[in-house]
Parts: C-alpha cells; structure tokens; sequence
C-alpha cells in the first residue's frame, strides 16, 4: 500500500545540507529531525522543525558577516 | 584563542552605533553660498570628505595628504581623519596652526566647526617649538624658548635623561646653552598657499638647548609627543652647513628622472632645504628605492641603509649603482654572508635590521664592523619596509646608530593598530602618501583586477571539515578543498595558455603548497629550499617559455624579487593580515609594457591580475580558528580602501566545463580526503621560517596554529602586525580590554571613550 | 518595477469600467475624447480617423479588411479596445456592424474643424496677481510629493522625522495597501509593499496613488466620472496658469484640495477669487494617463540624481532631503549627515534589513543607478560591479535554503501506479521532488487531499487489475 508521510521539503545546495546533515548528527536521538537523506542536495525532515532550522540558519548566516567598523 | 585575532582589538571599540549616529549629524553646519566650488567637507570629529571631480582636487589633495590620515581613497569621494599625529606631521613638513585652518576653512564647503578650530589650534599650538638636534655625536633639545625647556625638564624622564655639565655649582640650577639661530633660507612648501614657515618664526632668536643621553633619545622623544608633554620635537637636518661630517661625492645620474609623486616625496622631505626625518608611503612598484637613493644624493653624507633580509641588501646596493654615480669603492654590504669592510670615512652602508639589532655574540670580523657603524655620525638613516619592523628593533636600531636624518619608505602603513605612533615618535612623521588609484591612472603602476574566487566545500570534505573530531584539520580540509584545487588549475591554465602569463601561487599552508605543486608538476620554493635550488627555479621562471607558474610559500612575501610576474594566485594565506594582502598585490604592481597601454582604455588596461581562492562555509563558530571567508573578507579592506575592488566570483571553473581537470571524479577526491585526514598535524600547519639570519621574519611563524603556548613569550618574536605582545593569553572575551592602559589616547579617541 | 504603460493602460481599464451613461456624459468634452483618442494603440486611432466621417455602422468584415492579413492579432486588439471604452458602438443586424460612438464623433469633429483652445480659460492677469516662477512652482510641487512620501516614511521607523498626519494621504496609502493597521485605531504601520513603493520612481508612485484614488471615489462621495474627466482635462492645461476655482463644481472643487495635497496643482487666493495652478506632476501625469507609447519613466521633476557609491561599498548622497535620508536608512547604514550630504554604508546588515522588509536585490540597485549622481552617471556600471554583485549575492544567500510543507509517497505497488501517481503530481502542479528508481515522489502538503484520493483510486484500480 502507498505509505505517505507528512514533512518538510528541504531543497539546499551540497555545503547546507551537510550544514542541516551534521546539526541532526549533533542531536539526541529524541531530537533526531531528518527523516529521509533524499540526495545530495534535497532533505526530508519531520513537520515541526522548520522553525528551529530557519533560525540554526540565520545563526550560521550571520557569522559569516564582518562588518567593517566605523 | 588565536593571535591574529589580535588584530581586531582595535575594532572593538567605539561606543554603540545609535549614540555614534547622533553624534555625527552634523546638518547644522552652516552651508556657504558657492559651496558647489569647493571640495570638501569637515565633520566636528575630525572627518573629512573630499570630492575627487572638484576642479581643486589636487591642491586639496595634496594638502590633506599632510595634515591628515586617508580612511579610504576611492574613485569620487576620499575621507580623511584629521588626528593629533596628523596634525603633528603637518607642523614637521613647515605648515603653520593658521594657515591650516585657513586653508581648510578655504576649502570647506561649509563654515569649519568650531570644535575643529579648537583642536587644530590644541593640537598644534605647541609644534614646531622644541627641536632635537645632533652635533658631534651628541644630542641637544633646542628651543627660543627657555621656558618650554623648564617646563619640559620638569618631566621626570626628561630631567633623568638630560646630562648635566661638570662646570655646574652645587646648589644652584644648570643653565642652558645659549647660541643664535641659524639663518634659515627655505619657506614654506611653496605649494600651500603662502604659508610662512612655522620655523622662520624663530629666527634672529636666542636658541637655548641641553643636552641628553643618547640612550634617552627616543624616551624623550616620546614624552614630547601630543598624547604627553605635547611639545613634538622636530627633527631637521641643515645638512648643506654640516661642515664636521665628510661628504659623499655622489649624484644622481641623468637617466634617474624622478617621476611626478617621487618629486613630490622629496620636496616634502627637503621643503625648507633641510633634510625632515619621517616616513614615505608608495605602493610597492611605485620606485620608493629611486626617492631613498634621490634623498642619499641631495644630503650628500655617510648613508646607512637598513633592510629586512639579505635578499633586498642585494638589491638595495644594486639600486644605489643603478641610480646613482655611487662608486664600488664607496658603498659596502654587510649580512651574514657578506661582510664587506667600509673604506674610507664616508660612504654607503646596506645591511639588514637584523644584522644591527642582533643581541648575541658576533664574530670577530662583525664586531668591528658594527663599532664602525655605532662610532659613524650618519647623514642619512634609510629604512626600508618599516612596516614590518617590531617596535624593539627599531628602538635598539635607533638607539645604536646616530644619524641626522631618517628615512623610512614602506607601502602600507596600516592605520587601525597603534604602530602607527610608534613609527611617529622613532622615525617622524609621514611626510608624504601617494594615492594608489591616482598612480594606477597615471600608468605609474599596474592597473591589477582583483577578485575573490569562491569555492564551495564539497560534500565529503564539508561533512569532515563540520565533525568535531576533525577540528584540527579543518585548515587543511578547507585548504585542500578539491573545489579550491580545481579552480587553480583552470586558472593557471587559463593564464598561462590563453594569456602567456607569468604567475605566482602563494601557499602559506606547507602541506597544500606541496600538493598543489606536485600534482600540478610546478616547481615550488619554501624556507628549506635551498639557495642553489631557488636560484635555479627563479632563473627558470625568468628566462624560461616552458615555466610560467611557480609555487611560493611565506617566503616570497619578503624575500624573493620576481618582477616578472603578473597573476597572484593565493590558496591559503595568513589569516586576516591585509598587509601581507597588500604586499603580495605588490609584487605585481610594477607596472609592465608601455605606459600608454596601461591607462584606462589602454589596450593593457588589466594587465594584473590578482585572485584569492577562499573555501565558502568556512565560519567562526563552528570553526573558531581561521574562518577563511571572515578573513579574506577583513584582509582585503586595506586595498578596498585605496580604491581597489574586488570582484567575486562564485564558479570556477565554469559550468559544464572541467572534466579535464584533476579531482574530477569522486573517487580521486576520496582519495585526497583521506590523505589530508592521515597526514600529520604539523604538515598541515604553517610554514616555519628560520632559515636567513638575516630575515627579520625569521621568527614570525613559530607557531603551529591554534596553539598558543608554542608561541614564546619572548618579547619580540612577534611579527608587527599581531601587536606588541599586548592581549597574549587573553581569552576572546577579554580582548576588549587589550588595549594597553597606560599608553595614553590620542585625543580624539579620548573625547569618545570618555 | 512597474512601467508606465502598464499602469496607463490599467487607468484607461478604469475609465472603461465607467457605466456607459457615464461614459457618454464624459465624452461631452472634447478633451476627453482626445485623451481617450490618444490613448489607444496606433491601429485603433487609424480606425477612428477613418470612422470619423463615417455615419453609417460599418460590418466587422470591411474594418477587418482594412489591417494587413498578417496584423489579424492586433486588429483584434484594436477592436477590442475601442468597444471596451465605446469609442465603438456594435450593432447587431444581420451581421456585426460597428458606428463611432457619436457623441465622441461630434466631439472630435468640431475639434478637428475649430481649433478649440484650452478647456477652460486662464484667470486674468490683474486678478492672479503674482504667479510663482516656473522653479517656484517645481519646489512647490517637490515638496508636496516629498510630504506625501514621508507620511509613509514616518509610519516607518522611530528615527523618521515626526510629521503631522495628512488623513486623506493616510487613507489613500492604506486603501494602496502600503500601510496597514493592526487595530483600528492604531497608527497605522508600512507594509512591504510600502517599502518597496519607497523605492520607485515619482511618476510610478503618482500613477499608482491616483488609481488608487479614483477607485475610491464612488464610495468617498465623489462622481468617478467626474473625478476622471478633470483628470484627463488637467493634461489640457497649461503649466503654470492660474485656472479659476469658482468655475468648478463643488466636487471638483473638494478634488482640488485633495490634488493639492498631492502637489498636483497648486491652490492660491486672491481678494475674493480664488484659483489653481497646475504643475508640472499634473500635466506629466495627464499626458501619461492617456499616453499608449511606452514612454520612458523619466523623473518628472527636476529632482538630480544625487548618489555616490564606491567600490568600498560607501554611498554619498549630495541631499537635503529627509525623505532621501530616511528611504537610503532603508538599506544603508547611515554614518553622517552633513547640512547637503549624506554618507552611509551598504553592509551586509543593512542590506539584511531591507531584505527581511520585502526590499529587492533589484530594487536597491535600481534606486541607486536611478537615482546616480550625475558626476557617476556615466560610468558603466552606475553602481560599481563588485556593490551589485555583493548585494545579489547576499540576496542569493539567504535563499540558500528552502523549506516546504510536503508530503512523502513511497511504497508504490508498481512502476505502472508510480507513473500515473507522478503524473498526476505533475500535472496538478504539485510534484516537488521525484525519484523513479525507488519510487518516492514529494509533493506540497496543499495538494495531499486530491493525491490521497488518486492514490486511492489507482490502487483500487491496480488492485482490481491484480
């Protein structure tokens, strides 16, 4: 029988994904998010994690910035 | 922590950005009325910003130039801070407290701000006053004016350094010397808009003086600083009136044509017709060698010239032959290798810092040479790259050689770090500072296209890079980077196939220079490569069709002259150090072909080219040593503020193309990966140089990264540029505080800090 | 950013959604049956031309014939056009005939055989006693617009200057969706929309401004007809002439105060009389409105560009303007402000902000190459390589990663149901990620209801077939 799962789409180049590969590696399992490595570059994680992804990525963002000073 | 972070300690301060912003409105400075013809404005803090299409560009330039420091010089529009020490080398190069404020007042296009008057008149009121002469191997603090004299014997360093005259009564006060001025001929720098020298002044008064120890010099030199007594003390050398030291019988010879801004160096330097010591900042390829043997041939007296390793000895010495009608007879080399006696009681002395500065036993032969050199009175101190040079060796350097007058010549002087006071009080002031973009434009030097290439990780080398348990690869993986390999090798194909180029790549990291290098069978130099072996690839890479790359590690920042080439490719370089940034786009900045070509719109307009390859991802929290875009993008600020830019590229090589570069297939990746993971930890770290005892870099690298305690505490061993030792051991979260207490602000800095 | 002959067109859409009563009332006047006329592609104005002396209705074959076999497509364009706006009556008789609407006929008849001048006349010298100067008139309408702009702005951030709200400019940008509230009676805050709005050039936020206004004029009281009329009238008058107020209706008359409050006309009294001034927004925006050729968006006034930016990524904007101030804050970090300058920096902080306020990478380098000081204007690029790169990498950036809602399919009985299932994804627009070896498929979680029930039917059908 045709099994569906609900999720979330992750659709990123190679770098992100190992990004999002490594922080659920850095998980507890209880907290294990990825539920299928699709391929290299597509990731499909549990419904209920977006927001906490979006703000790992804004984090890792925003430490690539250097701002020049005044 | 790591010591390059360093460097941010002075980007740590200011106060929060909000209070700053209110601070600098300054919408009510009262606009004048043909403000559209004139060029410039001037912020109550010190900031100027100067309209590069104003049709009194140039005299505004030129002007600003010597009364304050360039933030940034691109295309339309240049800023300016005015400081203390800015202002400090405005008095040194003849210019008056009023006639700065009228020039500038001139200039702006609005009425000048209160607070900026006030400064300048603070800051300079005192100039010009106090001098520090040498005669007959003693030196004098000289005034008109007794009073200053008493007010600055009143400092304890003063008063301990001054020597007191036998003939003195107990009991009652030493008196000072009294004599008559000397007649002083020069105005002005004609240029500045009649001015009346500040010196001229003086004349037709008593001059008192007193003596000190030598050994004191420059304690006392920096107790007259602004950020102290705030009586600088001008050194000028009336070298046409020295009739003790013998003269040099050299001249330029005439096919030695100064070029517009080397003339204007000189004239800065010579304005009043005598010699000003201070500092001359060119871009490299911009021939400061020819404005340092121009300065030997107008002073016309003994000439000690000091440079960073034996490699530019040679080519000092050769430059002076080149320029100059100096004789063999007349001009000796002095480093570890060569020690060639003087002859005769006057002359031309090349050696290195190291070689004067040295603190251990010498050999017989160098013992003597160095008392010769300590016993000569020198006319002229030229110093080269003085950037480079640690704080401790200029001071021992200073203090065992006298000389009249001192030169220092260097590229880059960077700004954010105190070293710049440093270098104000030890050698003088800056006396001049050619804009880079003006000489590009001019054809004076190479108009260089520089770019960031961006290398994305791939997936097996990111995954690793990411693990915990490979933090001590992480350079090495991000180096090693297969993404980064191939981008240089479609580079250096590109360069040397479509263009015939000449190019250099430059690994800091000795286990990726060595890779890069055999796997793409170019020949490679590093510090244990021998001499006999570099001199053969350097002459191969000259002379040769069949070798157009070569490999360079740390040593080729310094110490090897390869003007041939004209495309730098970097794949790892020293984290976050815009001067070696600076320094390596030099090597290509001497400018090539014909001078018409090179002007914008020339058939050569790009004929540099400059890349840095830099592995994207790379971050600071998750890799807290050597965040390689953090760096990249910090270290290429000193060159985006003289105008350059940097164009990023983001594929190389191109889309659908590239199967026949190396590591194309996975398992050729793999198979690097998993020799970057079983290589040592020291292959994978940063070169050691210790090879030339006459390199004043010798001793920079002895660090593994990421390990603070292989650093010794040793006072400098440090590189320049990491600071003087200040911070050492802190923690991150401490480096606010580095910044050392005692050494007082200048004053501009104080308003802010409060 | 939306071209001017888009939003002219959507303006001539409004004036032929006008019931046709209305219309015809509006084609009374001759001027607005040359704005009319004016506005329609090249063909149809032929077409008119040629109808104009024609009173009989002509058969749609015969007009058909009068395009080229090949012009088929913008016959029928033309046609359409003409009928939506009754510039052409049809007739149905035995076949389709179509007569020129001959209210517009008489109107551009006389027009065509009396040279008619100026809709309405000019006040007589002795009474509009001093007209400002042709610069005069520029500052005057600048600022206005200027007003308008910062009523948005305030509502922006807390370091915009405190301006004293304009109600009418205040409903008008929330009717446009730039402002919003939250609560009906909090201050209202700017949208995304509104911030980009920020960006445009003037005659686009004007366009857009009006047809905001005239959409609304039925339900604040005022004939939209009326109101259309007048503003394709205005295009008739001459800039800078004193027009009487009293000649006006006394809706009008209430529009006046209103377009005044948009710098479109200026609003001066005299003893007793009491007049208005067109400017030059006014007489550009009339023209565009009924203007068909894609004409260039050109600043309509003669605001100079006046910004700087450097290969350092600084920006130095020669103004005085607070709303120039505060629409750079958008985007650059502002750094000092001298009495005509402003420097700043565009970091990757600043560009983030504007980023996250539904600013473009596109729209920031058009504002700064629109808005190029003229000294760099010439320069190819406007807006150095390296900055323009920068900021669209940055942009780049941030859509490095994306998340949907999703659902995942697997388990497939066979490669036949696989197929049909991905097909069907496929065709519903829905299909995300497929992956026909293992036979998985993603599709957004939106359409998993229809998928649930197609799955279900072609299992049941596949199970039927086993």
């Amino acid at each position: 029988m045709v099994n569906a799962i609900k999720g979330i789409l992750i659709s990123c180049d190679i770098p992100m994904a190992q990004f999002i590969v490594n922080l659920n590696e850095s998980m507890p399992n209880a907290h294990k998010f990825i539920v299928y490595m699709l391929d290299d570059t597509h990731i499909y994680v549990q419904p209920n994690v977006g927001e906490m992804l979006t703000k790992r990525l804004q984090e890792f963002r925003d430490q690539n910035t250097y701002e020049k000073p005044l | 922590m790591n010591i390059d972070d360093e460097e941010d300690v002075f980007f740590e301060e200011g106060p929060e950005e909000e209070e700053e912003i209110q601070k600098r409105d300054f919408t009510k400075l009262e606009l004048k009325a043909d403000h559209i013809n004139r060029p410039l404005w001037v912020c109550a803090d010190g900031r100027i910003f100067l309209e590069t299409f104003s049709s009194l560009y140039k005299q505004a330039y030129d002007f600003l130039i010597a009364i304050a420091e360039p933030v940034c010089r691109p295309e339309s529009m240049h800023e300016y801070n005015l400081t203390p020490h800015s202002l400090y080398a405005a008095v040194s190069v003849g210019l008056e407290t009023e006639t700065i404020i009228t020039v500038l007042d001139r200039l702006s296009k609005t009425k000048l701000p209160k607070e900026i008057v006030d400064f300048i008149r603070d800051s300079t009121l005192n100039y010009g006053k106090v001098k520090l002469v040498l005669q007959k191997n003693r030196y004098f603090v000289e005034s008109p004016y007794p009073e200053v004299l008493k007010k600055l014997l009143r400092d304890d360093v003063v008063a301990r350094a001054r020597i007191i005259a036998n003939e003195v009564a107990e009991g009652t006060a030493p008196s000072f010397t009294v004599s008559k001025a000397p007649q002083d001929e020069g105005g002005a720098d004609p240029e500045l808009l009649g001015g009346t020298d500040a010196v001229a002044a003086m004349e037709e008064k008593d001059l008192h003086s007193f003596e000190i120890d030598p050994a004191q010099v420059e304690h006392v030199k920096q107790r007259c600083l602004p950020n102290a007594l705030n009586y600088p003390m001008l050194e000028e050398y009336d070298f046409r009136n020295d009739t003790v030291n013998p003269d040099l019988n050299i001249e330029l010879k005439p096919q030695a044509q100064p070029r517009p801004y080397q003339e204007k160096s000189l004239s800065k330097m010579f304005g009043n017709g005598r010699a000003r010591s201070g500092i001359i900042v060119l871009p490299c390829g911009a021939g400061k060698s020819l404005v340092g043997v121009s300065a030997a041939c107008r002073i016309r007296k003994s000439v000690l010239c000091l440079a960073t390793n034996a490699v530019s000895v040679d080519q000092w010495a050769f430059q002076f032959k080149l320029w100059s009608t100096v004789g063999d007879h007349q001009i000796s080399r002095f480093t570890s290798d060569s020690k060639e006696r003087f002859r005769g009681s006057v002359g031309v002395v090349v050696t290195t810092y190291n070689m004067v500065a040295f603190g251990g036993k010498r050999s017989e032969e160098s013992q003597k040479i160095i008392e010769e050199i300590q016993n000569r009175e020198w006319g002229l101190l030229l110093m080269d790259e003085v950037h480079v040079v640690p704080a401790h060796m200029f001071r021992k350097v200073i203090s065992i050689t006298k000389s009249h007058c001192k030169l220092g010549l260097t590229a880059t002087l960077v700004r954010e770090d105190e070293r710049i006071s440093d270098l104000n009080f030890l050698i003088g002031p800056k006396l001049y500072e050619a804009n880079w973009l003006d000489l590009v434009k001019g054809g004076f030097i190479a108009n260089v296209q520089c770019a960031e290439v961006w290398c994305p990780m791939t997936k097996e080398f990111y995954a690793h890079y990411l693990k915990k348990e490979y933090s001590r690869k992480k350079q090495a993986l991000y180096v090693m980077n297969p993404n980064k390999f191939r981008a240089c090798e479609f580079l250096i194909r590109f360069h040397e196939q479509q263009r015939g180029d000449k190019i250099i790549v430059f690994s800091d990291n000795l286990f990726a220079l060595r890779e890069y290098a055999t796997k793409l069978r170019k020949p490679f130099i590093y510090g244990p490569t021998s001499h006999h072996e570099r001199t053969r690839i350097l002459y191969a890479f000259k002379h040769s069709p069949d070798v157009n790359t070569v490999f360079l590690s740390k040593v080729g920042d310094n110490s090897i002259d390869i003007p041939e080439a004209n495309v730098i490719i970097q794949i790892s370089s020293h984290a976050g150090s815009r001067r070696q940034e600076a320094q390596r786009l030099g090597r290509i900045l001497r400018a090539k072909g014909k001078p018409q070509d090179r002007v914008a719109g020339g058939a050569e307009e790009f004929n540099a080219f400059f890349y840095s390859l830099v592995s994207t991802d790379t971050q600071a929290r998750i890799l807290p040593t050597h965040p390689e875009m953090y760096y990249s993008t910090k270290r290429q600020q000193f060159l985006i503020d003289q105008g350059y830019s940097f164009k990023v590229i983001t594929s190389l090589p191109p889309a659908d193309t590239g199967a026949d570069l190396s590591y194309h297939k996975l398992s050729d990746q793999l198979d690097l990966l998993s020799k970057v993971l079983s290589a040592g930890d020291e292959a994978a770290g940063i070169e050691q140089l210790d090879e030339d005892m006459d390199d004043i870099t010798r001793n920079r690298f002895t660090r593994t990264h990421g390990n603070m305690s292989t650093i010794s505490g040793s006072d400098g061993r440090f590189y320049m540029e990491y600071s003087t030792g200040r911070g050492r051991g802190m923690g991150r979260g401490q480096l606010k505080k580095a910044r050392d207490p005692n050494k007082p602000r200048n004053q501009l800095f104080k308003k802010r800090f409060g | 950013m939306p071209r001017v002959r888009v939003i002219s067109r959507n303006f001539m859409e409004m004036v032929a959604g006008l019931p046709p009563a209305k219309l015809d009332l509006l084609y009374k006047r001759h001027w607005t049956c040359q704005a009319v006329l004016r506005s329609l592609p090249p063909l149809a104005k032929l077409y008119v031309m040629r109808l104009l002396y024609v009173e009989e209705a002509v058969p749609s074959k015969s007009l058909q014939d009068w395009a080229l076999p090949d012009a088929q497509q913008k016959h029928q364009v033309a046609i359409n056009r003409m009928e939506k706006l009754r510039v052409i009556l049809v007739e149905r008789k035995k076949e389709v005939c179509y007569r020129m609407n001959p209210v517009m006929q008489k109107q551009l008849l006389q027009a065509l055989s009396i040279s008619k001048g100026p809709p309405r006349d000019v006040m007589p010298g002795n009474v509009a006693v001093r007209l400002p100067t042709p610069a005069e008139l520029d500052t005057y309408a600048m600022k206005q617009w200027e007003s308008v702009l910062l009523q948005l702005v305030s509502s922006a951030s807390s370091e915009a200057p405190i301006v004293s709200p304009n109600f009418f400019v205040i409903d008008m940008f929330k009717l446009a969706g730039l402002l919003l509230s939250l609560k009906p009676n909090s201050a209202p805050s700017i949208t995304d929309t509104g911030f980009q709005f920020l960006l445009m050039d003037t005659n686009s936020q004007l366009w857009q401004l009006v047809q905001v206004y005239v959409s609304a004029a039925e339900d604040r009281g005022t004939d939209s007809g009326e109101l259309i009329g007048f503003l394709l009238e205005l295009g008739f008058h001459t800039v800078g002439e004193a027009y009487s107020v009293g000649a006006l209706t006394t809706p009008l008359q209430k529009v006046l105060e209103e377009l005044a409050a948009l710098g479109l006309v200026q609003l001066q009294k005299g003893m007793k009389e009491q007049w208005y001034i067109p400017t030059k927004l006014a007489s550009n925006l009339s023209a565009s409105l009924s203007e068909s050729s894609d004409m260039q968006s050109s600043e309509v006034l003669g605001t100079q560009g006046c910004i700087v930016v450097e290969t350092n990524f600084r920006v130095y904007a020669y103004t005085a303007s607070k709303l120039q101030t505060e629409i750079l804050r958008r985007f650059a970090r502002l750094e000092y402000q001298l009495p005509n300058l402003v420097v700043g920096a565009l970091t990757k902080e600043s560009i983030n902000t504007a980023f996250s306020s539904g600013i473009s990478a596109e729209q920031i380098i058009t504002y700064l190459s629109k808005h190029a000081h003229p000294h760099v204007a010439k320069r190819m690029p406007v807006v150095p390589e390296t900055v323009s790169d920068q900021i669209r990498l940055w942009e780049s950036d941030r859509n490095r990663v994306e998340l949907l809602s999703a659902y995942f399919y697997d388990d497939f009985p066979s490669t036949e149901v696989y197929e049909t299932v991905l097909n069907h994804a496929r065709s519903i627009g829905g299909l995300l990620w497929e992956d026909a070896s293992n036979r998985r498929l993603v599709v957004r979680e939106e359409l998993h209801g229809d998928m649930r029930l197609f799955i279900r039917r072609q299992s049941g059908a596949a199970g039927q077939r086993g």
